[in-house]
């Protein structure tokens, strides 16, 4: 049986490379496979605490919920991406410059 | 009462969304969906009226959908709320798309879409409907904030939204997972019961109460982030002023209300035990330097801003300050009547704020034409000499949001102020009050430019478009917003129902 | 006791084996070729020629498909659970989730109509 803070230490790890992923690159495509990263890490918890609150699969539930949004998020977002793209001929996100004080 | 009943607001916004989305795709060309999205918003927000007329809904219907959802007299406070912005919210997209050659009918599918989230966030009793909702109102506002295709700063302000706004959530859900180790459950009463308990002696095991706290911490961050609060605010003027007006109307109003609401919940009932919300080392110091930060922050900038649109948006930074200083109130060291009444000041605040906010940018794309939108203050210039019909409600929304009585917006700042004193926060309330002084200047300065100034010879002048629905939005906004200044007296009554229902 | 830790170790020694075990079977088993000939630096030894660049860009199609893929896909993700149980819940559950795929069509259909799902 391998304990549950194994899963929870990889899961932290894994947000926390997301987390970094996220702030240091400046390619989008980058950042959004950062941020399922970071998702996936919580799923990974969820699933992992539940083995501790056996007696419901509250976790479990919540994992698969987080799955299906996290889609969502990501297709609205590659299409977010795609248009930005379209109009500036490139994906990285220091482009985005027109908008300042 | 039947279940159906009791979620009529909520069915109704997704029947209506659906159906949009379909009159959309099977119309042969130009329908107008705009007034459909607004008798969507409208029959939703009457049925919410109607059940709390009735009495709220009963406990024994409630039951049956609790805990994830709360059908509680908050809920439908805000579903009111709520319907209202997106009401007055899709007016306003009716003239606006149009005239902007941005057409396309499936932005009122998203506004309504995205509306049930924001319906689902207020009535979410429970981590996991409280995420949905805040997703479902997400990843719609961001498909609205990138909807000028052609606009290279639109998709720039969209891409920056979705982008810190995706990574908020990610770091919130974090904080859920870990509160949901901590406590073995998801439900906000449950974690309260869990937090207070004295079998639960987190405080005896040092590693559980650290999860527990990094958890809050998360959590917080990410609904800092949703209310924009300094310094997680931003996104808040790049999503604004690239989205096309109408939603950053929704944003600042439907979006804000809903985000607020939300944490009311988590922080006064999840988080309402002795430990967390004790003012040595709680959740209450931390929003009250948010509150300053935000407040001081965002009227600062907002002050040497010369987008007019760019303005506003640090002007709703700035006043989700005050609301953060309603939220300190609504804790008060645990002192039910002052608790009461910062909670009831929040929902007056918003609801007044609702109408002002988004009467604002109504009046804002008044202004404005294809190709000749109003944008700087030079734009504005003299406008209320040629066209005093578009000016005279821009000036009443401007003198609400500065808190000038008799508007409805000084007494939501008031209730605030009163709230906070009374919570034994003085000195939140001062500066909150000198803030305010603050930010009249830059509201002040618009009806300057307004009435005192005339435009620069040779200057490219906005004309002013013309639209049945949004002048019936101004119309609308107006009388509103002077029935809640002149007679606030019973929308406060409500108010203080609903904030007792909270627990 | 740590039979979890074991599976694991397992995987590993398994997964690894079946790496350096192909590969050094490769090396035994491999045709040499005679010399420093150009057909060992082409991206195949053998088969397609590649034909352009690998850095192509792929047409803005591609990423709405895919799009719609993984939006459609992952909802299975609740209908998974819920066949599995179903014979318990009985008749409310599965006019629940017909509802649900009801929705999940007229969202299809809506990207039908708005011509999304056409190679034009």
């Amino acid at each position: 049986m391998i304990p549950i803070p194994a899963f929870l230490v990889v899961a932290g790890i894994l947000f926390g490379i997301g987390a970094i992923g996220f702030l240091v690159r400046r390619n989008v495509i980058v950042a959004l496979m950062s941020i399922e990263l970071m998702l996936n890490a919580v799923n990974l918890t969820f699933v992992a605490f539940n083995r501790v609150h056996a007696e419901a699969h509250t976790g479990q539930v919540f994992a698969f919920f987080n799955i299906a949004v996290a889609a969502a998020e990501a297709a609205v977002g590659l299409a977010i991406v795609l248009s930005f793209f379209r109009l500036r001929r490139t994906v990285r996100s220091d482009a985005g410059d027109l908008l300042k004080n | 009462m039947s279940l159906w009943f009791a979620l009529s607001p909520l069915l109704i916004l997704s029947a209506g969304g659906l159906l949009l989305m379909l009159a959309d795709a099977f119309s042969e060309k130009h329908t107008d969906l705009a007034l459909g999205a607004f008798m969507t918003f409208a029959s939703a927000g009457i049925f919410a009226v109607a059940l709390w007329i009735m009495g709220g809904v009963p406990a024994e219907v409630a039951k049956l959908v609790a805990p994830w959802i709360v059908l509680d007299k908050f809920t439908l406070f805000f579903m009111a709320t709520l319907c209202l912005g997106g009401a007055l919210s899709s007016l306003l997209a009716g003239g606006y798309l149009p005239e902007h050659g941005l057409d396309r009918g499936e932005f009122y599918a998203l506004m309504i879409l995205s509306a049930i989230g924001g319906v689902l966030l207020v009535a979410a009793g429970d981590f996991l409907a409280l995420f949905i909702g805040l997703e479902t109102m997400s990843i719609g506002v961001y498909a609205m904030t990138s909807f000028r295709r052609t606009n290279p700063r639109s998709a720039e302000g969209g891409m920056k939204y979705y982008l810190l706004g995706s990574f908020a959530a990610a770091i919130m859900l974090y904080g859920f997972a870990l509160m949901y180790g901590a406590t073995g459950t998801t439900a906000l009463a449950g974690i309260r019961d869990a937090l207070a308990s004295g079998s639960f002696g987190y405080a005896r095991d040092p590693s559980r109460l650290t999860t527990v706290i990094i958890a809050m911490a998360m959590i917080l961050v990410g609904l800092a982030f949703k209310i924009s609060a300094v310094p997680f605010h931003m996104w808040t003027p790049d999503a604004y002023q690239g989205a096309p007006t109408p939603a950053t109307a929704f944003m600042s109003v439907v979006v804000k209300a809903a985000a607020v609401a939300t944490a009311m919940r988590v922080l006064l009932v999840a988080f309402g035990d002795k430990f967390s919300s004790s003012w040595g080392a709680g959740w209450p110091p931390v929003v009250a330097g948010l509150a300053v930060a935000t407040m001081v922050v965002a009227n600062l900038i907002a002050i040497r801003q010369e987008n007019v649109k760019r303005m506003l948006a640090y002007s709703s930074i700035a006043h989700a300050g005050y609301l953060l200083i309603g939220l300190v109130a609504a804790w008060g060291h645990g002192d039910p009547s002052a608790s009461r009444n910062g909670k009831a000041a929040i929902l007056f605040y918003l609801l007044q704020y609702t109408v002002t906010q988004a009467g604002a940018f109504g009046a804002l794309i008044l202004c404005g034409s294809k190709g000749k939108e109003a944008v700087s203050y030079e734009d504005l210039a003299g406008l209320g000499r040629r066209n005093p019909a578009v000016a005279l409600p821009f000036t009443l929304f401007l003198l609400s949001l500065a808190g000038i009585p008799p508007m409805s917006g000084f007494f939501g700042k008031l209730f605030i102020f009163q709230s906070a004193i009374e919570g034994g926060f003085t000195w939140l309330a001062v500066i909150g009050l000198l803030n305010s002084v603050l930010a009249a200047f830059y509201y002040l300065r618009v009806l300057v430019f307004l009435y005192m100034k005339e435009p620069q010879p040779g200057a490219v002048e906005a004309v002013p478009m013309k639209s049945g629905y949004v002048t019936a939005a101004m119309v609308l906004a107006s009388a509103l917003v002077l029935y809640f200044g002149l007679m606030p007296g019973r929308s406060l009554d409500m108010a203080i129902s609903a904030a007792q229902s909270l627990m | 006791m740590h039979s979890g830790w074991l599976s694991v170790f397992a995987f590993l020694v398994v997964s690894s084996l079946i790496g350096f075990g192909l590969l050094a079977a490769s090396r035994v088993i491999r045709v040499r070729s005679k010399s420093d000939s150009p057909l060992k630096h082409r991206t195949y030894e053998c088969g397609e020629e590649p034909a352009g660049l690998a850095w192509m860009q792929f047409h803005a199609r591609y990423y709405v498909v895919a799009i719609f893929f993984v939006l459609f896909d992952v909802e299975a993700v609740f209908l998974f659970p819920w066949a599995v149980v179903l014979r318990e819940l009985g008749s409310a559950a599965f006019v629940a989730a017909v509802l649900f795929v009801v929705v999940l069509m007229l969202g299809w259909l809506y990207a039908l109509r708005k011509e999304a799902l056409q190679w034009q």
